[in-house]
């Protein structure tokens, strides 16, 4: 049969929630069934580290009844994806194992970045509504449970992105504990959010005008989506949602579940997360957003579509994980133009040994960032530019790459700089497994030599040919300059490329 | 929309004294002249277990609230106490005219019509009175349990509606002193004992109490019988669940039930010939209070006329005009159900129409081998249900079955436990209810796999899946495979299951969170389109109105001029004729062959006019408390089916009554209208539809068998 069923399970940290969606080529991804059950996991894990039993047995239950649930649609193949309730839990391993074995549903634990950029993937999936909004200056927004996620667009790529530890379900344990009543949260809130946002401003607004905020949660959706009237999602403007705001902050917790038609339980975190947007949107002064009202099993189903090929996405991930990088080097001053040289010809080396190296696309992909950052540490210090480099890199954000990738990418900018360390990383880092352990030696080799080529900096390689000849990598340069620190430099470097390729490489001046 | 002017209780009707009004229209129908004598023994039936279920229900919560020290006051500003008594004299009114209908007559035109009823024993003839005398011996004597009281043996629990028969005695060679004494008319028996022909046609009928009472020395040898009469006793019996402490809802029903026969007694009825001193000794022993006591002047429990009505012989005497359930067009005998709702949405009629479709479309579920899933909601299922039968062979076939079974249907818990436990065992997923919530809607869903993916079938109706009533109520029921509709269902049984409400509803409304204010809406709607100068109208059919914000708003729609016309069988607590609105709204009921029981709402919407069903009444309890479900019917051919259905019922001149302004119900008056009878109508055009159908179905073109096996 052409359609496919797919159940995408989304383990949050205060809902358990399951799509079943039919997928084929002719018709797309078409949503059938949306279960969900309210469980808060997050508030223990966050206070504790650890899910209580009696949390786990409910979570087990649960999964067995959509276990059924799959059962009953004959489902092909789902995928079970944990967020910050699961990831911040000490014993996740230990979790997921007992979680796996009672109920036959195996989880996989999402970073912050890959949970964001899946459910980045189901907005722009949304191609209606999503090209036209990003034209002018935008910003995604994404509430969850432990923290929120602020995307910033620069024309129709995404550019920056920044985690905060402003979640909802984490504000309300915070507010908890202060023991705040209702009247004090929006003070309270606004003290918490803005301090952090201030810095957020400093670093990657500056003077970026973000216009619309584009809403990924589970609360202001729902009440921005009932105005909607298609499957586009809703569109608010500032004015509404003050509103709501001022309602929520006079009436009580009956009145406005009639009111606002959601039940009691949700309008607390309604309320926090009405705060949390209206601080924000004042403080970037956007006037409007929109609520596309996609949740992670959206992201989880677009993922595996295209995995499997069945549908192609309207938007180029790939030029967001470019300009983001490009905009990370741009903060640590890196040299652009340096980068562009050494990109060009890392790039042309690989494209060169495409028949040796085996790499695909997606790796020529982590080159190129690689070349982009190559440098970023030296902000930091001149001299130990390599371990700085690694630090920057992990500890910022790249939306669109996952953490292994993201950990490739580090490894190659540092090893760049530094000799290679055969068993370093095999040892500290258990997170690299031997096929990205390969990767990483072999885009190394590559970006080396690149690196070599352009010692002097001074651009002196820009037009290169590449050739494959039997044992010998033939790299023709087209230039008047003097070579020589280029070639003395070359064969140091040229080593540990013969060492990882057993093929040399051979520098040959074109002259014309 | 500001304040309105119509919040004040004198706007508004009592809704126990408008239920005796509903009463009395039934009994009405059992003193029309013009229904078929046998009918009118059906109907005086009725309004006698009507009567029993209002006392067992509302006058015992009353007496609770009473009890209780409530006195808050109801919609109309009555408090308990003012409406028990109020009540007081409206029923024992209703259970004279009750009798006088019996005595005066029903028995005389039984007489006339061959069948004599001996109202006491003493009117015998000697050989019938040996006839009665041995069928005592054999079947009755048996099974008698008489109890006496004394010293040593206390007052014995007298069951709630059972007859018994009391008896003062007094002890053969002793002294004065009198012992009470009682016997419960068995319930295993046949209340009416025929007697045997002696000569001619003319069949006689004598009620069991007055055998064993004609016999009833010789249940106490050593007494003498110093008087005997009949009593009936009526206990609280409303059922109220702790949900939130019972931690199994089944255990609990179990229990209350077993509970339930022994409450506080409220009504007690005897013979009004009672001797004075026995009848104190029954009043003191069950401490009830003089205006409790209804004396009878005849048999107790009319409920035994059914009965009657059963017996063999007199079929010229019962109505035979109305033609039995149709066919369905749309749905012929053996057809594909599933291939038909892809056709066409179908809408369902009983029980002009048959149900047969709708068990049908359960049983084609169960043995597709597409069909992944069914799921339904089950309120009262007749006994040895087709239905039941289908989903267990379903689950049997590898289906994934869900069913909620509502436990807390009133009276009929402990028939729903045995099947429900038989479905568990079939391997169907059941449901027990809801804690908190009655579930009351009608909804089935059938998933099934096909080549273009996932489609799902729903059913959604107005009445209960119950094949034995869907030939007596009238109710409407819609097929259909719209996608929007589909989700809806499936975000229907998701929330049963008790995972949380979908982000939003396509098509359905849903009590108790949604569907009160949607009714509100539509209703504000229509007067905003009055005032501002366009035409509004609403006709509404139901069972009950009694919800205060539903009837204000009403009101405030009549009053800026929107044409309400209502159909409402029962209960109605909104006056007519109210100042401001005239009138803009009039309230009919219909109360004929067939027991209404269906609800239609038409809405103007300023000319995109909007139809809907639901199981729903406007009763706060329907609309609070209950799983309810109301759905569109979009198609304009099913909307015109379903207004000529409303039409019908307002032009009906012959089992109408009106409201009128003084708050009683009259019949139409005919002249220059003519009769029409609507239910009578609803019948011929199903059968005309249906003939039309078989017809086309019989044309002379021969078909080529196209497939060969």
């Amino acid at each position: 049969m052409a359609v496919k069923t797919f159940a995408a399970i989304d383990v949050g940290s205060y809902e358990l929630a399951m799509k079943i969606f039919e997928v084929s080529k002719a018709k797309g991804m078409r949503e059938i069934d949306h279960i969900r059950h309210s469980i808060d996991m997050g508030s223990e894990t966050y206070s504790t580290g650890k899910l209580s039993s009696e949390r786990v047995d409910e979570l087990c239950r649960i999964l067995r009844e959509f276990s059924d649930i799959m059962r009953t649609y004959q489902v092909s193949g789902y995928k079970a994806y944990g967020t910050s309730a699961i990831r911040e839990t000490k014993n996740k391993v230990i979790l997921l194992d007992q979680v796996e074995q009672r109920t036959g549903i195996h989880i996989d634990i999402l970073s912050n970045s890959e949970q964001r950029f899946l459910d980045y993937k189901s907005i722009a999936l949304k191609e209606e509504g999503f090209q036209k909004i990003i034209e002018n200056g935008t910003a995604i927004l994404d509430i969850g449970g432990g923290s929120i996620q602020i995307s910033l667009f620069d024309n129709d790529a995404l550019v920056s992105t920044q985690n905060m530890r402003l979640g909802v379900l984490r504000l309300q344990e915070h507010l908890h504990h202060l023991d705040a009543s209702i009247r004090q949260y929006d003070t309270l809130i606004k003290e918490m959010v803005e301090s952090q946002l201030s810095v957020y401003k400093k670093l990657y607004l500056k003077d970026r005008q973000i216009k619309s905020i584009i809403v990924v949660d589970d609360y202001i959706s729902e009440l921005v989506m009932r105005q909607g009237k298609d499957s586009i999602g809703g569109i608010a403007d500032r004015k509404t949602l003050e509103y709501y705001t001022e309602v929520c902050r006079t009436k009580n917790i009956s009145e406005l579940s009639k009111l606002l038609n959601m039940p009691e339980e949700k309008i607390s975190l309604l309320y926090i997360s009405m705060i949390l947007l209206h601080c924000i949107m004042k403080n970037v002064e956007a006037d409007r957003i929109w609520a596309p009202g996609v949740t992670l099993c959206d992201g989880i189903a677009y993922e595996y579509a295209e995995k499997n090929k069945i549908i192609t996405l309207p938007h180029d991930f790939e030029k967001d994980i470019i300009a983001c990088a490009k905009s990370i080097s741009k903060r640590y001053q890196g040299s652009r133009k340096r980068s562009e040289t050494l990109e060009q010809i890392a790039l042309a080396i690989f494209d060169g040994m495409k028949r040796i190296h085996g790499l695909g696309r997606r790796e020529r992909l982590l080159l190129q960032i690689a070349t982009i950052l190559h440098d970023c540490g030296k902000y930091i210090s001149m001299v130990n530019l390599g371990e700085c480099s690694y630090s920057i890199i992990m500890a910022t954000e790249i939306i669109g790459l996952s953490h292994i990738e993201r950990e490739i990418v580090a490894n190659v900018v540092k090893y760049n700089h530094l000799e290679f360390d055969y068993e370093a990383d095999e040892n500290k880092n258990q997170m690299i497994d031997k096929v990205s352990y390969l990767k990483i030696a072999k885009l190394i080799a590559i970006l080396k030599l690149a690196n070599g080529l352009d010692r002097s900096h001074k651009q002196k390689f820009k037009n290169t040919k590449i050739s494959l000849k039997e044992e010998e990598l033939i790299i023709t340069v087209d230039t008047a300059e003097d070579i020589t620190l280029e070639k003395g430099l070359f064969d140091e470097r040229a080593v540990f490329f013969e060492e990882v390729y057993k093929i040399r490489p051979v520098i040959r001046k074109k002259r014309s | 929309m500001g304040k309105s002017n119509y919040e004040d209780a004198e706007n508004y009707r009592n809704r126990e004294l408008s239920w005796i009004l509903f009463d009395k229209r039934v009994l009405s129908e059992a003193r029309n002249k013009d229904n078929p004598l046998f009918e009118r023994l059906k109907f005086l039936s009725i309004t006698s277990s009507n009567l029993d279920e209002f006392f067992m229900v509302r006058v015992a919560s009353l007496k609770d609230m009473v009890n209780a020290g409530y006195d808050k006051p109801d919609i109309a500003g009555m408090t308990p106490k003012q409406q028990l008594t109020a009540l007081n004299k409206e029923t024992h009114e209703l259970v004279d005219l009750q009798y006088s209908t019996y005595n005066r007559s029903l028995l005389p035109q039984l007489h006339l019509n061959g069948l004599t009823v001996i109202e006491s024993h003493e009117k015998l003839t000697a050989w019938e009175a040996a006839y009665v005398d041995k069928y005592y011996e054999e079947n009755v004597y048996p099974v008698l349990t008489p109890m006496a009281v004394d010293s040593s043996r206390p007052f014995p629990l007298i069951r709630n509606k059972s007859l018994n028969i009391g008896a003062l005695v007094r002890k053969k060679n002793g002294d004065e002193f009198l012992e009470f004494a009682t016997v419960q008319v068995p319930s295993v028996l046949s209340r009416i004992v025929q007697i045997p022909a002696e000569k001619g046609q003319e069949k006689k009928i004598i009620l069991l109490e007055e055998v064993i009472e004609r016999n009833i020395h010789k249940l106490f040898l050593n007494y003498d019988i110093v008087c005997s009469a009949p009593f009936r006793i009526m206990r609280n019996a409303d059922l109220t669940i702790e949900e939130d402490e019972a931690e199994d809802l089944l255990k609990e029903i179990e229990k209350q039930l077993k509970k339930r026969q022994w409450g506080q007694a409220i009504r007690l009825e005897v013979e009004d010939t009672i001797d004075k001193r026995l009848l104190r000794i029954i009043e003191e022993e069950l401490r009830i209070t003089q205006e409790d006591i209804y004396r009878i002047d005849g048999p107790l429990d009319l409920t035994f006329l059914m009965k009657m009505y059963a017996l063999p012989g007199f079929e010229h005497l019962k109505e035979n005009s109305y033609a039995p359930p149709q066919m369905v067009p749309e749905l012929p005998l053996e057809c594909d159900i599933f291939e038909r709702i892809r056709q066409q949405d179908i809408l369902l009629f009983h029980p002009y129409e048959t149900f047969t479709p709708v068990v049908e479309f359960i049983r084609q579920a169960a043995r597709d081998k597409d069909v992944l899933a069914i799921k339904q909601t089950l309120y009262r299922v007749s006994g040895n249900s087709p239905i039941i039968a289908a989903l267990a062979q379903a689950a049997e076939n590898g289906k994934q079955v869900s069913v909620l079974v509502e436990l807390k249907a009133r009276f009929d818990e402990e028939n729903n436990i045995v099947w429900a436990k038989m479905l568990e065992k079939a391997g169907c997923h059941v449901i027990y209810g809801l804690v908190g919530l009655k579930t009351h809607s009608k909804i089935t869903l059938v998933v099934r796999r096909e080549d273009d993916g996932i489609r799902r079938y729903v059913h959604l109706g107005t009445g209960n899946y119950n094949d034995a009533t869907a030939k007596l109520y009238t109710d409407i029921g819609l097929l259909t495979c719209s996608p929007s509709i589909g989700e809806d269902a499936t975000a229907v049984f998701n929330m049963l299951s008790g995972y949380s409400e979908p982000l939003g509803w396509n098509k359905l409304s849903l009590a108790p969170l949604w569907l009160k204010d949607r009714f509100l809406f539509l209703i504000n709607r229509e007067r905003e389109n009055a005032l501002a100068g366009r035409r509004g109208h609403i006709i509404a059919k139901i069972n009950s109105l009694c919800d205060k914000d539903i009837i204000k708003a009403l009101y405030d729609a009549g009053a800026a001029g929107v044409k309400i016309e209502l159909i409402i069988r029962g209960i109605c607590c909104l006056k007519t004729g109210l100042p401001g609105i005239g009138d803009h709204i009039t309230v009919r009921s219909i109360v004929g062959n067939f027991l209404e029981h269906s609800r239609i709402f038409y809405f103007e919407n300023d000319g995109k006019s909007e139809v809907y069903c639901a199981s729903a009444d406007w009763m706060p309890r329907n609309l609070e408390r209950r799983v309810e479900i109301m759905f569109p019917i979009d198609k304009p051919e099913l909307q015109k089916k379903l207004i000529t259905i409303l039409h019908m019922q307002l032009k009906d001149t012959v089992k109408a009554h009106v409201l009128t302004d003084k708050g009683v119900y009259e019949k139409i008056d005919k002249r220059g209208k003519g009769s029409f009878n609507s239910q009578l109508e609803f019948c011929n055009v199903a059968v005309k539809a249906a003939k039309m159908q078989e017809q086309l179905g019989n044309s002379r073109v021969f078909i080529p068998e196209m497939h060969h096996e």
